[in-house]
C-alpha cells in the first residue's frame, strides 16, 4: 500500500500542494483551513504557551495519525522566528505521545531534503509534480484577487464565497499544468458573472501580519469574508506565487515586490529583518499610505514575536503617514464576537475620515 | 397623549439598559436590569417598565448595541445595530461635542475611545484578560460579602491606599487576600484595588494613545467613586463623568435611531414583552464553515438568525 503524506495547511494553497503530491503517487491528507476538532487536539497536546499556528499543525498532524497516515510535511527553516524549531518540537511531542507520524522538513540536508529521499519519486514526475502546483498557486493567487474585487461589490450576498469554493473544487479536480492553464484563463470571466454594484467605491484595506493567521480561515476567525461582506476591499498581501518569487527568485504569477525592493522600502523604519514576515507589514504599510489605501489591518497569533516587535513601528508610520492601523491578535477563542466588534468600530472611524475628506475634495473644486 | 420617540437598547454582558428619547432629544425614560444571564427576559422585563411607566409609546426607530445587539435586534426588531464603541462616542459627543477621551468600562470589556474634532479617531478594548472590569469588582465585593455600592463608598474613605497587582486578578485577589491577613484596614485595600484596576487599564488598554482632557468615564464602573478617584489621581485632570454614565451606551443608540430617521420602522411592538421566545441552536452543515445558528422564534415563527458567516441565514 502506499504511504501516505499530511500536509501543513497553508489556506487555499493547501490545494496547489495537495496536487503536487498526488500526482507522484502519494495519498495527501489535507484541508484548506483547521477543523475546530484538529484544534482542540492541538491545544491539548501543546505546551500553553506556545503559539496558535503551532497548535493547528500538531492538532492537524494528531488527526492524520488517528486517521493512520504514516507521514507528515512541515515547513521549517524559514525565518528567524521560533517556526524553525517546530518541525522539531512537533516531532517530539508526537513521538511522545506514542504516535508513529513521522513529520518530515522541507530543509536541506545534503542535495536532498530529507523527504525526498523518503519517497524518493523519479525526476521527470517530480519536475512535472513541482510545475502543477507552481501553475495551481497562479491559479489560487488570482483567485484570492478576484475573490476580494468581487466580494466587496456583490449585489448577492454570499455568491463570491460560493464560487470561490466551487473553483478550488474544481482546481483540486484538475491534473495536467496545461489544463491548469486552460483553467486560469477562464477565471476572470466566470468572477465577471456575479452581479456587483457599480456605483459603490469600498474601503480599501491592506492586510498584513503572520501568515498562517493571514490565510487559515479557522484562525482569523474568516476575517477576510467577514470584511468583504461588511463592504471592505482587502488586499492579503500574502500570496504564496509572490513568496515563492522571493524566496527562490523565479517569478511565480503576481510578483509585486522582491524582499530586496521590500527591505530598502522598510529601512527608513526597519533596519534589519527581525524574522517571519514583519519587515513586509512594515514595507506593506507604508507602499499602501503611498497608494491611498483607507486602511491596514495587521494580524498575528497572540504572542508571536516578529509581528509584536514592529507594532510600534507600525503605530509611528500610521502616525507620520495618516493611515490608520487596526491591530488584531488571535488565540483561542471560538467566538468572533470581539472581532466584529472591532471591525465595525473601525468602519465606522474609515467611513468618517472618507466624509470629510470627500467633502474637501468637492470645496476644491 | 401618546409619547414618540426613539429607542436605545444596549445588552451588555451584565446589564440590560433602556432609553427613551422624545423628538426633541429629551430623555422620557431610562432603565437598568441586571441581565444575569438571560437577555431576551431582560429585554423583555425593560420593556414592561418602559409600559408600565409610560402606558402610550409610539416608537419611531430603534437602535440596539453592545455584546448581545445582533439578539436583541431579532427580537425587538432593530432598524439599526451598532457596535458599542460607536453608540458609547456618539453619546459622549451629545453631552459634551469637546470631549478628546472616552473610557468605558463595562462588566466584560474596558474600552477608550479617542475622540479629536468630534469624531473618533482610534480605539482600543482590552484583549484577553477581564482584570479591571466590573465583573472582578464583582466578585471581590462578593467575596467581602458587600454589595457593589457598599465597595465604591468605603473605598473612598481610604486615607492610605495599599499597593496591589493589577496586572491580573489572580495577582490581585492573593495580593489583597495577604494585605487583609497583615491587617491592613479594608478601605485602604479596596482604595488599592481602584489604583491597580485604573493602572492596569491605562498601561494596558491605553497603550501607544494620548490621553488628552476632557476624559469621560462612563459605562457600569463609573459609578464606582473609588475607581472615578484613581483615574483622576493617575491621569492628574478631572474626570467627567456624564449625566447618564450607566446608560450611556443605550443613549448613543438611541441617538443613533434618530439619526437613521427610519420612514417605517421594524419595530416589534411593545408587545414582544409578553410573547414567548426561545431560541435554538444548531450547526450549519451545508459547507465546511459549520457555523453555530442561533435561530429566534417567536411562538412558532422564526423572526431571525445569527452566527451564519455566509448570509444564508
Amino acid at each position: 500500500m502506499n504511504e501516505r503524506l499530511a500536509i501543513p495547511n497553508l489556506g487555499n494553497y493547501t490545494v496547489a500542494l495537495a496536487s503536487a503530491v498526488t500526482s507522484l503517487g502519494i495519498e495527501a491528507w489535507w484541508s484548506t483551513s483547521t477543523n475546530a476538532h484538529a484544534m482542540e487536539l492541538g491545544k491539548a497536546a501543546a505546551p500553553e504557551s506556545l503559539c496558535l499556528p503551532f497548535k493547528a499543525h500538531l492538532g492537524h498532524f494528531i488527526e492524520a495519525d488517528n486517521a493512520g497516515v504514516e507521514n507528515a510535511l512541515m515547513v521549517n527553516s524559514v525565518g528567524t522566528c521560533r517556526l524553525r524549531y517546530y518541525r522539531g518540537m512537533i516531532e517530539e511531542i508526537l513521538r511522545d505521545m506514542g504516535r508513529s507520524i513521522r513529520v518530515w522538513g522541507l530543509g536541506f540536508d545534503g542535495i536532498k531534503p530529507p523527504l525526498i529521499r523518503h519517497f524518493d519519486p523519479p525526476a521527470i514526475p517530480f519536475v512535472r509534480a513541482v510545475l502543477l502546483a507552481i501553475e495551481k498557486i497562479k491559479v489560487v493567487d488570482t483567485l484570492e484577487i478576484n475573490t476580494a474585487y468581487t466580494r466587496a461589490r456583490e449585489v448577492h450576498v454570499g455568491e463570491t464565497s460560493a464560487l470561490m469554493e466551487r473553483c478550488l473544487r474544481e482546481l483540486a479536480g484538475i491534473n495536467t499544468p496545461k489544463e491548469v492553464k486552460r483553467y486560469h484563463r477562464e477565471i476572470a470571466a466566470r468572477f465577471q458573472q456575479i452581479e456587483i454594484r457599480q456605483d459603490v467605491r469600498p474601503l480599501k484595506i491592506g492586510l498584513i501580519g503572520e501568515v498562517s493567521v493571514l490565510r487559515d480561515k479557522l484562525l482569523n476567525q474568516n476575517l477576510e469574508q467577514t470584511m468583504g461582506h461588511m463592504g471592505i476591499e482587502i488586499t492579503n498581501f500574502f500570496l504564496l506565487g509572490a513568496e515563492l518569487g522571493n524566496i527562490f527568485g523565479i517569478r511565480v504569477g503576481n510578483k509585486k515586490h522582491t524582499r530586496k525592493e521590500l527591505a530598502k522600502v522598510a529601512k527608513p523604519y526597519l533596519e534589519c529583518s527581525v524574522g517571519g514576515h514583519a519587515m513586509d507589514s512594515v514595507a506593506h504599510t507604508i507602499f499602501c499610505a503611498d497608494q491611498g489605501y483607507d486602511a491596514m489591518v495587521h494580524v498575528c497569533p497572540s504572542g508571536c514575536m516578529p509581528e509584536i516587535s514592529v507594532r510600534p513601528i507600525l503605530r509611528r508610520i500610521s502616525e507620520e503617514k495618516d493611515i490608520p492601523v487596526l491591530y488584531l491578535s488571535f488565540d483561542e477563542h471560538t467566538s468572533p464576537v470581539g472581532v466584529v466588534t472591532r471591525l465595525e468600530a473601525f468602519v465606522d472611524i474609515l467611513r468618517q475620515r472618507r466624509r470629510r475628506t470627500v467633502h474637501v475634495d468637492f470645496a476644491g473644486g | 397623549m401618546s409619547i414618540r420617540g426613539y429607542l436605545g437598547i444596549d445588552v451588555g454582558s451584565i446589564s440590560t439598559n433602556f432609553v427613551l428619547l422624545d423628538e426633541h432629544k429629551k430623555l422620557r425614560f431610562t432603565s437598568y436590569v441586571r441581565a444575569s444571564g438571560s437577555p431576551i427576559e431582560s429585554v423583555q422585563l425593560c420593556m414592561k417598565q418602559m409600559v408600565h411607566e409610560l402606558t402610550d409609546i409610539e416608537v419611531l426607530g430603534v437602535c440596539t448595541t453592545g455584546s448581545g445587539r445582533e439578539l436583541a435586534g431579532a427580537v425587538v426588531g432593530a432598524d439599526v445595530v451598532k457596535n458599542e464603541i460607536s453608540a458609547h462616542a456618539r453619546g459622549a459627543l451629545e453631552l459634551h461635542p469637546d470631549v478628546q477621551t472616552v473610557i468605558e468600562i463595562g462588566g466584560q470589556d474596558s474600552k477608550v475611545t479617542i475622540l479629536r474634532d468630534g469624531a473618533v479617531v482610534d480605539f482600543a478594548m482590552n484583549l484577553v484578560c477581564a482584570a479591571g472590569t466590573g465583573s472582578f469588582l464583582d466578585s471581590q465585593a462578593r467575596r467581602l460579602n458587600m454589595s457593589i455600592e457598599e465597595l465604591s463608598e468605603k473605598s473612598v474613605t481610604s486615607t492610605d491606599p495599599t499597593a496591589i497587582a493589577g496586572r491580573c486578578t489572580v495577582f490581585a485577589e492573593s495580593d489583597m487576600i495577604h494585605k487583609q491577613q497583615i491587617g491592613v484596614p479594608q478601605p485602604d485595600i479596596l482604595m488599592g484595588l481602584c489604583h491597580a484596576l485604573a493602572r492596569n487599564f491605562l498601561t494596558n488598554v491605553c497603550r501607544g494613545k494620548e490621553i488628552l482632557p476632557p476624559v469621560m468615564l462612563q459605562g457600569g464602573v463609573s459609578a464606582n467613586l473609588g475607581i472615578r478617584r484613581a483615574f483622576e489621581e493617575a491621569l492628574h485632570t478631572q474626570v467627567i463623568i456624564p449625566k447618564y454614565h450607566m446608560v450611556m451606551g443605550a443613549f448613543g443608540a438611541a441617538l443613533l435611531a434618530m439619526d437613521a430617521l427610519p420612514s417605517q420602522t421594524k419595530f416589534r411592538g411593545v408587545n414582544v414583552s409578553e410573547h414567548h421566545i426561545r431560541t435554538r441552536l444548531f450547526i450549519c452543515e451545508d459547507c465546511p464553515n459549520n457555523c453555530e445558528i442561533i435561530e429566534i422564534c417567536d411562538d412558532d415563527t422564526v423572526v431571525g438568525a445569527t452566527g451564519g458567516r455566509c448570509g444564508k441565514w
